[in-house]
This record gives C-alpha cells, sequence and structure tokens, in this order.
C-alpha cells in the first residue's frame, strides 16, 4: 500500500517554494521577530557570491587580466552597452547600481538550480521587493530631476486635449503596473521552471522505481529533465537580462521623459 | 541492477533481438568514434582510468576506492543520504553542467587566452615604445650636456656686449652733443658774422651818407678849399 501511494501521489511542487525558519534570536521586539529562513540565508549566500565574485575579478590589481576576471569585464561591458543604447550616456552613472541588480539578480536565479537549494528569487518578495523599491527610487529621481515636468511622462505627445485625463488615468495605472510586472515576470518565470522539473523529476522518479520496463522508459523523461535544465540555466541569464534592461528603460523615462 | 537485469532477460527471451541491438550499437559506436578513439587499446584506457584515482600506488587507490564505496553504502544504508526525485535533478543538473562545462571549457579557455595576450602584447608595445621615447629623450638631453660651461660663456659674452653697447650708446650721445654745440656756434659765428655785416655796411652807408652831407656844406667846401690852397702854397714855397 505504502508503495502504491508513494508510486501514484505526488508531493505537492510547491512545497520547495516553503520558507522554512532555521532559528530566530531572541524574542519579539516591536511585533518583528528576528530569525534566519532559507531564504534568508540563501539572500546571504547570494550576497557573499556577487562580493567575491567582485573582489576576485580585481584580480590583486594586476592590469593583465586573468580568465575570472575578463568574465566578470565581458558581463560588465554587456551591461555598459544595454545601458548607452536604453538610456544614453547620462545612464553610465547607472552603470553599478544596474551591473548589481544583474549580478544579483542572475545569481539568485542560478543558485536555485543547484539540487538540494532553495531558489530565493523564485518568491514574489524578492522580485515584487526589487521592482517596488527600484519604481519607488525612478520615481524620486523623476522628480529630482524634471521636478513637476516629471508629470509630462503621464500625457503622451500630441494626445488631444479631450483625452487627456483618460489617458493619464491609463498612463499612471500602466506607471504603477510596473512596479509588480517587473517582479511578477522574474518570479514567475522562476516558478514556473522549478515547478515543471519538481513535476517531471517526480514523475520520472515514480518510473524508475516503478520496475524494470518503466526504468527503461524513464531515459526518456530523464533526457527532457537535463534539456529543461539547461533551458533554466538560459532562462536564469535571460530573465536577469530582462530584469536589467526594464529597470534601465525606467531610469531612461525618469531622465529622458520617454 | 534493475537495469542490468531487464537487459539480461530481455536478451534470454529475445536472443535474435539482442544480437541485432548489439550489431546495431556496434556499428554505431564504430561509427561515433573517431580514429584517435579506435587507435586506444583497452589496457591502456583501463590504466588511464586507475591513474585518474587518488593515491600513489595501487593498494592506496583500492583503499580510496573501497572507502568511498563504503561510506556511500553506509550513507544510503542508514538513509542519511535518500535516493529520490531530487537525486534525478541532481545528476540531470550534473550532466548538464559537465556538458557545458567540457564543450564550453576549450573553446572559452582559447578566446580568454587570446584576449589575455592581446592586452599583454599592446601593454609590452606600449612598454616598448615608451622605453625607446625616453632613450630618445635621453639621447636629446645628453647632446645639451655641455651646456653649463656654454651658457656661462654666453652669459659673459652677452655680460661684454652689454658693456660695449653702453658705451657705444655713452660715445654716440656724447657724439651727438659735440655735434649739436658745433652746429649751435657754426649758426651762432654766421648770425655774428651777417650782423658785422651788415653793421659795417650800414656804417659805411652812412659814412658815405655823412661825408656827402659835409661837402655839400658851404663852409666845409671852403675850409677845405682853403686848405688845399695853404697846402699848394707850401709845396710851392719849398719848391
Amino acid at each position: 500500500m505504502t508503495t502504491f501511494i508513494n508510486t501514484v501521489f505526488i508531493n505537492n511542487p510547491l512545497e520547495q517554494f516553503e520558507i522554512k525558519e532555521f532559528f530566530y534570536m531572541g524574542g519579539p521586539l516591536l511585533g518583528a521577530k528576528f530569525s534566519l529562513t532559507n531564504i534568508g540565508l540563501y539572500l546571504i549566500i547570494v550576497t557573499i557570491l556577487v562580493l567575491g565574485m567582485s573582489y576576485l575579478s580585481l584580480n590583486n590589481n594586476k592590469v593583465v587580466p586573468s580568465r575570472w576576471s575578463i568574465v566578470q569585464e565581458s558581463l560588465f561591458g554587456s551591461i555598459l552597452n544595454m545601458i548607452k543604447s536604453t538610456i544614453g550616456g547620462k545612464g553610465e552613472a547607472y552603470l553599478p547600481f544596474l551591473y548589481t541588480i544583474f549580478l544579483y539578480v542572475l545569481l539568485s536565479n542560478l543558485i536555485g538550480l543547484v539540487p538540494y537549494s532553495f531558489t530565493p528569487s523564485s518568491h514574489f518578495v524578492f522580485g515584487i521587493g526589487f521592482s517596488v523599491a527600484i519604481l519607488i527610487g525612478v520615481t524620486i529621481l523623476g522628480f529630482q530631476t524634471h521636478a513637476l515636468k516629471f508629470f509630462g511622462l503621464f500625457v503622451p505627445a500630441g494626445t488631444p486635449l479631450g483625452l487627456v485625463p483618460v489617458l493619464v488615468m491609463i498612463e499612471t495605472i500602466s506607471y504603477l503596473a510596473r512596479a509588480l510586472s517587473l517582479g511578477l515576470r522574474l518570479t514567475a518565470n522562476m516558478i514556473g521552471g522549478h515547478v515543471l522539473l519538481k513535476i517531471f523529476s517526480t514523475f520520472t522518479w515514480k518510473a524508475v522505481i516503478g520496475g524494470p520496463i518503466l526504468l527503461l522508459i524513464s531515459i526518456i523523461p530523464f533526457a527532457f529533465i537535463i534539456a529543461f535544465t539547461g533551458l533554466e540555466i538560459a532562462i536564469a541569464f535571460i530573465q536577469a537580462y530582462v530584469f536589467t534592461m526594464l529597470t534601465a528603460s525606467y531610469l531612461n523615462d525618469a531622465i529622458n521623459l520617454h | 541492477m534493475a537495469l542490468r537485469l531487464l537487459t539480461k532477460s530481455a536478451s534470454v527471451a529475445r536472443p535474435a533481438l539482442a544480437a541485432q541491438r548489439s550489431t546495431a550499437s556496434v556499428a554505431i559506436r564504430h561509427m561515433a568514434t573517431s580514429a584517435e578513439e579506435k587507435q586506444v587499446s583497452p589496457e591502456s584506457k583501463a590504466q588511464s582510468i586507475i591513474d585518474s584515482l587518488p593515491g600513489n600506488s595501487l593498494i592506496t587507490k583500492t583503499g580510496y576506492v573501497t572507502a568511498l564505496a563504503g561510506a556511500a553504502t553506509y550513507l544510503i544504508s542508514k538513509e542519511i543520504y535518500v535516493f529520490n526525485e531530487e537525486s534525478l535533478v541532481l545528476l540531470a543538473f550534473a550532466a548538464t553542467f559537465g556538458g557545458i562545462v567540457k564543450n564550453a571549457r576549450e573553446p572559452f579557455n582559447a578566446w580568454a587566452d587570446e584576449h589575455i595576450n592581446k592586452i599583454r602584447t599592446i601593454l609590452q608595445k606600449a612598454r616598448v615604445d615608451h622605453k625607446a621615447a625616453v632613450e630618445d629623450r635621453i639621447d636629446q638631453v645628453g647632446q645639451m650636456k655641455d651646456v653649463v660651461d656654454v651658457t656661462k660663456a654666453l652669459y659673459a659674452l652677452s655680460k661684454e656686449t652689454a658693456k660695449l653697447e653702453a658705451e657705444a650708446f655713452e660715445l654716440k650721445q656724447k657724439t651727438a652733443m659735440t655735434a649739436e654745440v658745433k652746429s649751435v656756434l657754426d649758426s651762432w659765428v654766421r648770425y655774428e658774422t651777417s650782423v658785422r655785416e651788415r653793421e659795417q655796411s650800414k656804417l659805411a652807408a652812412y659814412m658815405i651818407e655823412k661825408i656827402k652831407a659835409d661837402l655839400a656844406d658851404p663852409k666845409l667846401q671852403s675850409q677845405i678849399l682853403v686848405e688845399s690852397i695853404n697846402q699848394v702854397e707850401k709845396i710851392a714855397n719849398k719848391a
């Protein structure tokens, strides 16, 4: 019976995203509890990795680069080119910000692909937290740069006067929706990929332990798992790039007002 | 184990199929293997696998393998490591990651080394150019090694020139002064001469006028006549 249950039923594929508390320090302070969870631990690991990668890329301040620093320089150059094409010369001031975002999101995505690990970027608190913070920062930047002219962003050029109230409403909603869409896109992609891998691996495992014939057949879904893993690695890069590019695009709106 | 059982039972049940599959797999392997791989003998391949194991001698290598197998058996039997679906993900990840590393390592290394060499060449060229520029500059500066003596001589020369110029200027001033004085004196002489001439001519004219006026006076005429007669008489008396 146990074998039957194990064979037929599978665990919830969303279980892997559960936030688990490892330990907490002290009692609640002002209604908040200071604890270390799995997402907290992995975010710390990602931070250490980002800092470590950047430190290693210094290459002991040698002029001739190492293989490792060339990788970092290439990533740096790609982000710089993207900023130049999206924002222009003014955007180079935001290169450290965008490069850090790219590296952080990329490593958050990639660390989740390591088996038995946890994906911090598959949580809405990660993606939407980032995107809301970015939108607030970009809005402050827009007001700081253009003062009240920033509201011109909500009125497209050449709009008839009668349509202005409607369009302002639509543009405002569209602008505010960026706070959700940016993070949602990243998180949904990460969740989708990991759930797919989990479902495939679970069913394949059931086939592996289901007898000799099924074991032989399980080679096919296992090949799919390998393919999906490759695809997930590509998606991790693409989503980090898309996240950074959209952030650059929002910065462009705030700096150049369309 | 299950896979081995499956292949064994299948080959027993259908020997013809197994033979066909074996032939086919051999053929595929034959097509897939390159000429280099064909030359590798099973003994050398086995030796290379043994060499890749950690340890110096065959005994230590065997010990490592045994210890590893024992540890794995212990971990699995005590359920410290549990085989489940995550193990498949681990295998898939290892296969994908291994594939990426295996296929991308060589091209990446080649590209990175080329880039590093390019930068190194540029830096070395810049160093050589800089060295040449510094040597040129040293040569240029070396040509002016006697510059202190030359400068001293030039300074002395310029000092002497200045002194001579000052003397020449002084003499020139004196000459100019003398010429000025001479011209003033000449003009004064010319003026005095002209004044004297004018006065003499005036005096002569006055004297002539005076004499003419006196001669016109009858008294003087009679007096002159008397005197003339007296003188004639005296001469006559002497004679």
